[in-house]
């Protein structure tokens, strides 16, 4: 669970209807704890070979899920409610049978106007004017299509928290 | 299809209301004629029965003056007032004979001295004198004998009627004057006409009427009192009727008057002719308005009424009514027909964004679905390509080799051992974890593989089917094709194809025909022919009791052999070189032409003899 102590976590809301993609967030955006036989692993490798792996300073997310819209909006009001808001909230464009994600994301901006908001999707049928013009501020409204790689988006997410 | 109530046609309501009309007219006709001009028939032969009684009464009246003024030319004379004296006998030798009452016209005359006794007196009864005592009112027993035979003063006379034993007479008596009128009164002078037969004729002759008289002592009942008078009136004639009375004031006589029933009849004659002209022409004016109605009114609201309902039962919207009006009638027809092809134009513009918006919302479907399953299958490869290269930097190589080495410390020794079995821990893992991308790798596929075999599920729905001009269609699809295509090349499409209308999909009909022109340009452009020839025919056919349309498209392009012909519609099949372009294909038109109910086939004599295209699609009904 979040606190406030957790400065260096980066919060992340995903909403997607399909799991499998859902899998992929929590993958990417998942705390990547070295497992053991890898510490042993690498501390054999660098003692027998003097091994210079690089010791990559790497992010660490905390990451919250859903699969409707409708769920989105909820989990963004509790959060900022709880004064934990999320740093960033990644939208499913398209999530039968509830309302689809530029609702959802419309609604989540009255909520917290700072949160940067992501659209992934495999297909939309709303202009990219109109996602603006419905999800303001421009700066702080991003879009993905599908298929993508999650690494590089979660890398994408860290420069964007950074960058605001 | 909504069930409206049957309700009377337009022209069967005009129809009868102009029937009631027509009845209502003759009714009204009849009651004016019988009502009004019959009764005043009626009044003015009442009017002439009245005036032929007047007048038979004045006729009896007009004999009477005669007689007493040939009374009154004869009693004051000096002649006639010594004689009765007794002082002029020469007067009797010389006027009173029988030529004098044949020159006056009496039956008879008398004259009588101061003391009533007649001095001279001659009767004519039938061309023949009789004795004067026969006439009665000469003897003293007569009622009217001291009445008419003596004057007590010169202006004392009597004139009227009187009843004689002979017959009833008109009678004058006058006193003997001398010429001046003066007196004393010498006698009195008598002059009559008898109310016999004969004058009833003339009297008859003389006014025209038919008069007719009954006398008290004749037997003839008198009716009412002394100057009653009345009209009886039967089927034939109206009889009038007044009393007179003699000069002794008793009722005398009965003087008829028979008008007969002409102007009634003649007025029931009018009025029945006036009742059929009124009806045959009521009849015909009413006849000629439904006709005016028919023609300028019923005719062209039916037609119009047959256009709608023939759009309605057809859906065919394209179609458009003939000659238009120059009035109402035609300008709504116009307003109709432009309203219609608005529709029409609309319908067809909605068909063509309901197919593009329902090609379109597929598509998204399917690619947010294909793009969706590819995320993870990516994913997976990204994660088996990482744990790959992480186990492609082992040394367990190098580890093995220096393990063989006899120069290895013992302790060196245990940490390469270590470090070779947790590098195939590492292997086992990430094999473990390889397996397990590989499945959702594979299971993904699987996924964006059942997402196309739903879309060729959904490729064998059935297309909206509309009812299309073959003109307009054949017109539509010459204009689609592309700009540059066409030069050299003849496009010939009949123009008498109106009569054609056929049941199709519209926007697969376009495709069809467009592909098998674009086809036909290619292959006459194959064949460097330097007139290039297209050619449309349209005929009707029926196909297993079902009415087709056929359409014939031939070129005189490449052709092709026997072999091609088996095999031109085969998925895949393709005669075009490389650099042509590539549409739906043949294979793709057949399925379509067969979606819609329909066949297409293809015929050639040969290679360089050009070649037939044959569709075959259903035809509209009720077109």
């Amino acid at each position: 669970m979040y606190t406030a102590e957790d400065q260096d976590f980066i919060r992340v809301l995903v909403a997607d209807d399909d799991e499998h993609v859902l899998r992929c967030y929590r993958e990417a955006f998942g705390r990547d704890e070295p497992s053991r036989h890898m510490q042993t692993l690498s501390d054999l490798a660098a003692e027998l070979f003097d091994s210079d792996e690089e010791d990559i300073d790497k992010p660490r997310f905390d990451i919250v899920e859903c699969s409707q819209g409708a769920d989105a909006i909820q989990r963004t009001m509790d959060a900022t409610e709880q004064g934990s808001p999320f740093d960033v909230i990644i939208l499913d464009v398209r999530m039968p049978p509830g309302i689809d994600g530029v609702q959802a994301g419309s609604e989540i901006r009255k909520i917290d106007p700072d949160v940067e908001i992501v659209f992934v999707t495999g297909y939309s049928d709303v202009p990219l004017d109109e996602l603006r013009r419905r999800v303001p501020p421009p700066m702080r409204l991003h879009y993905f299509n599908k298929p993508l790689s999650f690494t590089q988006l979660a890398e994408d997410v860290v420069t964007m928290v950074r960058e605001h | 299809m909504s069930n409206r109530p049957t309700s009377l046609p337009l022209q069967t309501k005009v129809s009868t209301a102009l029937a009631v009309l027509i009845g209502v007219f003759i009714v009204a006709s009849y009651l004016i004629l019988n009502q009004i001009i019959a009764p005043a028939f009626n009044d003015l032969e009442m009017t002439v029965a009245h005036s032929d009684l007047k007048r038979a009464e004045m006729a009896i009246q007009t004999d009477l003056e005669v007689v007493e003024a040939v009374t009154a030319d004869w009693a004051p004379w000096d002649d006639m007032y010594s004689y009765v004296s007794g002082e002029n006998p020469g007067f009797l030798r010389s006027n009173l004979n029988r030529a004098t009452l044949d020159n006056l016209g009496l039956d008879f005359l008398m004259v009588y001295s101061t003391e009533s006794r007649p001095t001279w007196g001659m009767v004519i009864i039938e061309a023949a004198e009789a004795d004067l005592d026969e006439l009665g009112i000469s003897l003293p027993n007569h009622p009217a004998a001291a009445l008419l035979a003596s004057h007590s003063n010169p202006e004392s006379k009597i004139t009227g009627l009187v009843a004689t034993d002979l017959g009833p007479a008109l009678i004058s008596s006058q006193p003997v004057l001398r010429s001046d009128y003066s007196g004393p009164v010498a006698g009195a002078v008598i002059m009559g006409q008898f109310l016999n037969d004969a004058r009833l004729e003339r009297l008859r002759e003389r006014t025209g009427v038919d008069m007719r008289w009954v006398f008290e002592d004749t037997g003839g009942a008198l009716p009412g009192s002394d100057g009653d008078s009345g009209f009886d009136v039967d089927a034939t004639s109206i009889m009038g009727h007044t009393v007179l009375s003699d000069i002794l004031g008793a009722r005398f006589m009965v003087l008829r008057s028979v008008t007969p029933r002409s102007i009634s009849a003649l007025g029931g004659q009018t009025v029945g002719v006036a009742l059929l002209f009124l009806a045959v022409a009521g009849i015909l004016v009413m006849g000629a308005v439904w006709l005016l109605l028919r023609a300028m009114i019923l005719g062209p609201i039916e037609g119009l009424a047959q256009h709608m309902t023939k759009i309605r039962k057809s859906g065919d919207l394209s179609h458009r009514m003939v000659g238009h009006r120059d009035d109402e009638i035609g300008a709504l027809a116009s307003q109709f027909d432009d309203l219609t092809g608005e529709v029409h134009e609309a319908r067809r513009a909605l068909l063509d964004q309901s197919f593009k918006a329902g090609k379109a919302d597929t598509a998204a479907e399917v690619l947010h679905n294909i793009r969706n399953a590819m995320t993870p299958m990516i994913n997976g490869l990204e994660r088996l390509s990482k744990a790959v290269g992480v186990t492609g930097k082992l040394r367990v190589e190098e580890a093995t080799k220096e393990l063989a080495s006899t120069d290895c410390p013992p302790g060196r020794r245990d940490k390469l051992l270590q470090y070779i079995d947790a590098s195939f821990q590492h292997v086992a893992i990430v094999g473990a974890s390889a397996a397990e991308d590989l499945d959702i790798v594979t299971g993904q596929a699987r996924q964006i593989e059942g997402i196309v075999s739903d879309q060729e599920k959904f490729a064998n729905v059935v297309p909206v089917v509309e009812v299309l001009k073959v003109d307009d269609v054949l017109g539509e699809a010459a204009n689609i094709i592309p700009k540059g295509v066409q030069p050299g090349v003849d496009l010939d499409i009949p123009t008498d194809l109106a009569s054609y209308s056929i049941q199709a999909h519209r926007i697969g009909v376009l495709q069809v025909l467009c592909n098998l022109i674009l086809n036909a340009y290619e292959s006459i452009q194959r064949r460097k022919v330097p007139e290039g020839h297209i050619r449309f025919e349209v005929a009707p056919e029926s196909v297993e009791d079902r009415s087709m349309v056929r359409l014939t498209i031939s070129d005189n392009g490449t052709g092709f052999d026997e072999g091609t012909c088996e095999r031109i519609f085969q998925r895949g099949f393709t005669s075009k070189t490389k650099g042509e372009t590539t549409g739906l294909g043949l294979h793709w038109c057949a399925n379509a032409v067969r979606g819609m109910g329909g066949s297409i086939s293809a015929e050639s004599r040969g290679l360089g003899q050009g070649a037939e295209f044959h569709v075959l699609l259903p035809a509209a009904q009720g077109v």
